[in-house]
């Protein structure tokens, strides 16, 4: 973990994304006191609370592995937080129930964690944390383990909460659908570094590098060498034998790209048009595999540069071994440098 | 103990049901018992003498060949607790219970707590430490003898039941910490991190989490070290004399000075047992595994 420098605003909902190992719950896990700081501040409302202890942070967690209390049942565990704080037994009663109301657990009121399903635990765990009125709420991967239809109807739930609440969120997730759905800003983590903030629309259009490019998307990214070269007063991009203009803005966001320079272009497969071979500004390609997915199909073509994944619709999906052209959507286009940092600044730069 | 119970009912089940309802059972399985029963008849064959010992009446006890039936009586119980000797067992009982309870208490108490700490704080030593704990029980007790006996001396403790009771505790402390050391580390932490953000002191995540799920061990723990209390002759023998006098002591006694009064001598030896074993025989059921399934996943 290291240089976390991320700003949440009071009440905001803020996904936590990257692969495994990226330094995620790491984050989480130092928020909520459990980790110590080894340099720099958390602060909340202002105050530092480095030396706070985990007991006096007033944060909920919901832990990746759940973290029941076994000798409980679910009652117990999902009344632990509230016994704590002396709340009235009366009160407690009534909050519980109307927890496991929400989350479909009042069946299993009297079970031990040990008898519940996977499901049925990360929900106890998930009750747990929501019978609170914390300042935060720090939820690691707390649908990770649901089936889709419970995990959608959670997540939806999880955002009702939020709009009807308002407790500042943080909420860990590998899956970039439920960040976006849940989500009011995503922080994409990648090696102990934060890459990106923004929402996914952000991430998806305006990615600060290669890696959040990869990361984010729906199909991985096709990344092509490239040069960058000056035609006719505009700039182009050299691929192979090939040479596409930029539009007229990326021209005006390219920033601190050399001229000749070995460069990466990133293009997302739905942005890949299968035209007739020799078609203007397409590339030659082959087709060497046609994967049929339903209404779409994915097409892995080899070029002279490398393989280029193409997703197309059913209907129009070429033949195996058949001569193409591939042609780019290139103002969808990103270009990376040498250490995989964009070359197009962020939109925000440029007016 | 399971794996052969399992086993023997796969053998029977595969040995089948005969048409007339007999059942084959395997020679295996039968040898197999056979070698257990021969053990476990060998071991509780002594404790069969004592306890029909106590319960025969003089002419019995010394009649040959020997009577395997009998009118049992209980005038060697009553002998044995109330009359003999001047003032019965009845005093070392109580002497026996109270010292052994205390440092049962005393050690199970105060070892957990130091397992905990042991098991759960990263602070500088702590394998040293551990180490050290379990050394202190590496020199044969003999050894300690003297030492403890001019200690006692210094403190005005001899033939006092707190002597005991702190020797007792000592000597199972290093026992009790390291057996629950190993229990309290299999706590996943995730637990105790969760009661902490749900807001419990270290001391209510002790006493409100971690001890609950190691509830086997604090039983396993307490059975340890009231057996070993309640069977020790040694220090008791050399710190004791009359007042604070355990069982083992009495009973040593007994044979020496009060020549071979059999029937009492065996009623007091069945007294010794029955506590200790009806003790653990309450615990045992707590003895089960698997308190953390369902924890995590």
């Amino acid at each position: 973990m290291r240089d976390l420098d991320l700003v949440i605003e009071d009440g905001e909902f803020v996904c936590i994304l990257g692969p495994s190992g990226c330094g995620k719950s790491s984050t989480l896990r130092m928020l909520a006191g459990l980790e110590p700081v080894t340099a720099g501040d958390i602060l909340v409302d202002g105050t530092r609370i480095n030396d706070v202890s985990a007991r006096n942070r007033d944060m909920a967690m919901v832990f990746e592995n759940y973290a029941l209390y076994p000798h409980l049942d679910v009652y117990h565990n999902i009344a632990m937080p509230l016994v704590a704080r002396r709340v009235r037994n009366d009160e407690i009663r009534d909050r519980v129930f109307r927890v496991c109301e929400t989350l479909r657990l009042t069946e299993q009121i009297n079970s031990r964690p040990r008898t519940l399903s996977g499901g049925q635990r990360q929900r106890v765990a998930l009750g747990r944390a929501l019978i609170r009125h914390p300042r935060i709420f720090l939820m690691d991967e707390p649908l990770g383990h649901l089936e889709a239809h419970l995990r959608a109807e959670l997540r939806a739930e999880i955002r009702r909460l939020h709009e009807q609440r308002g407790t500042t969120t943080v909420y860990i997730t590998h899956d970039q659908q439920e960040a976006g759905a849940v989500g009011d800003r995503i922080a994409v983590m990648n090696a102990g570094r934060l890459q990106q903030v923004g929402s996914l629309h952000d991430l998806l259009n305006w990615p600060v590098n290669r890696f959040v490019a990869q990361f984010i998307g729906e199909w991985p990214l096709n990344l092509l060498p490239v040069n960058l070269i000056a035609e006719s007063g505009s700039m182009s991009i050299r691929v192979d034998d090939l040479a596409i203009p930029l539009t007229p803005m990326q021209t005006r966001r390219l920033t601190g790209a050399k001229l000749e320079s070995p460069l990466e272009l990133g293009v997302r497969p739905d942005d890949v048009e299968i035209v007739n071979v020799g078609s203007a500004l397409s590339l030659r390609a082959h087709v060497a595999v046609v994967e049929p997915q339903g209404d779409t199909s994915v097409v892995v073509a080899e070029t002279a540069v490398g393989r280029v994944n193409a997703v197309v619709p059913s209907t129009e999906a070429p033949i195996t071994n058949s001569a193409v052209g591939l042609k780019f959507a290139i103002a969808q286009a990103h270009l990376f440098g040498p250490d995989g940092a964009s070359l197009f600044t962020g939109l925000d730069n440029i007016k | 103990m399971k794996p052969s119970r399992s086993g023997s009912a796969a053998a029977t089940a595969k040995g089948g049901e005969l048409a007339g309802g007999f059942r084959l059972v395997p020679a295996a399985v039968l040898v197999r018992y056979l070698v257990a029963g021969t053990f476990v008849g060998f071991c509780l064959f002594p404790f069969y003498i004592i306890l029909t010992t106590s319960l025969k009446a003089e002419r019995d006890i010394f009649a040959w060949p020997p009577v395997w039936l009998f009118d049992p009586t209980f005038k060697n119980f009553y002998q044995a607790l109330f009359v003999f000797g001047g003032q019965g067992a009845f005093a070392f009982i109580v002497n026996s219970v109270i010292i052994t309870a205390f440092s049962t208490v005393l050690s199970v108490g105060l070892g957990s707590m130091a397992a905990y700490g042991l098991a759960r704080f990263p602070f500088r030593g702590r394998k040293q430490l551990s180490f050290w704990i379990l050394s202190t029980r590496f020199a044969p007790p003999i050894a300690f003898v003297v030492p403890v006996y001019l200690m006692a001396l210094q403190l005005d403790l001899l033939d006092s039941r707190i002597a005991l009771v702190l020797i007792y505790t000592s000597m199972n402390l290093s026992l009790v910490i390291w057996l629950l050391r190993g229990f309290f580390m299999e706590i996943p932490i995730e637990i105790e991190e969760a009661a902490l953000v749900d807001g419990y002191t270290r001391l209510q995540i002790f006493r409100r989490v971690a001890l609950p799920l190691v509830r086997p061990g604090i039983v396993t723990a307490a059975i340890l070290s009231a057996v070993f209390s309640w069977n020790e002759f040694l220090f008791a023998v050399i710190l004791t004399q009359t007042h604070a006098a355990t069982l083992p002591v009495y009973l040593s006694g007994f044979s020496n000075a009060m020549g071979l009064a059999w029937g009492e001598y065996m009623a007091v030896g069945v007294i010794a047992v029955l506590p200790i074993t009806l003790f653990t025989a309450m615990l045992q059921k707590h003895l089960v595994r698997g308190l953390t399934f369902g924890a995590i996943r």
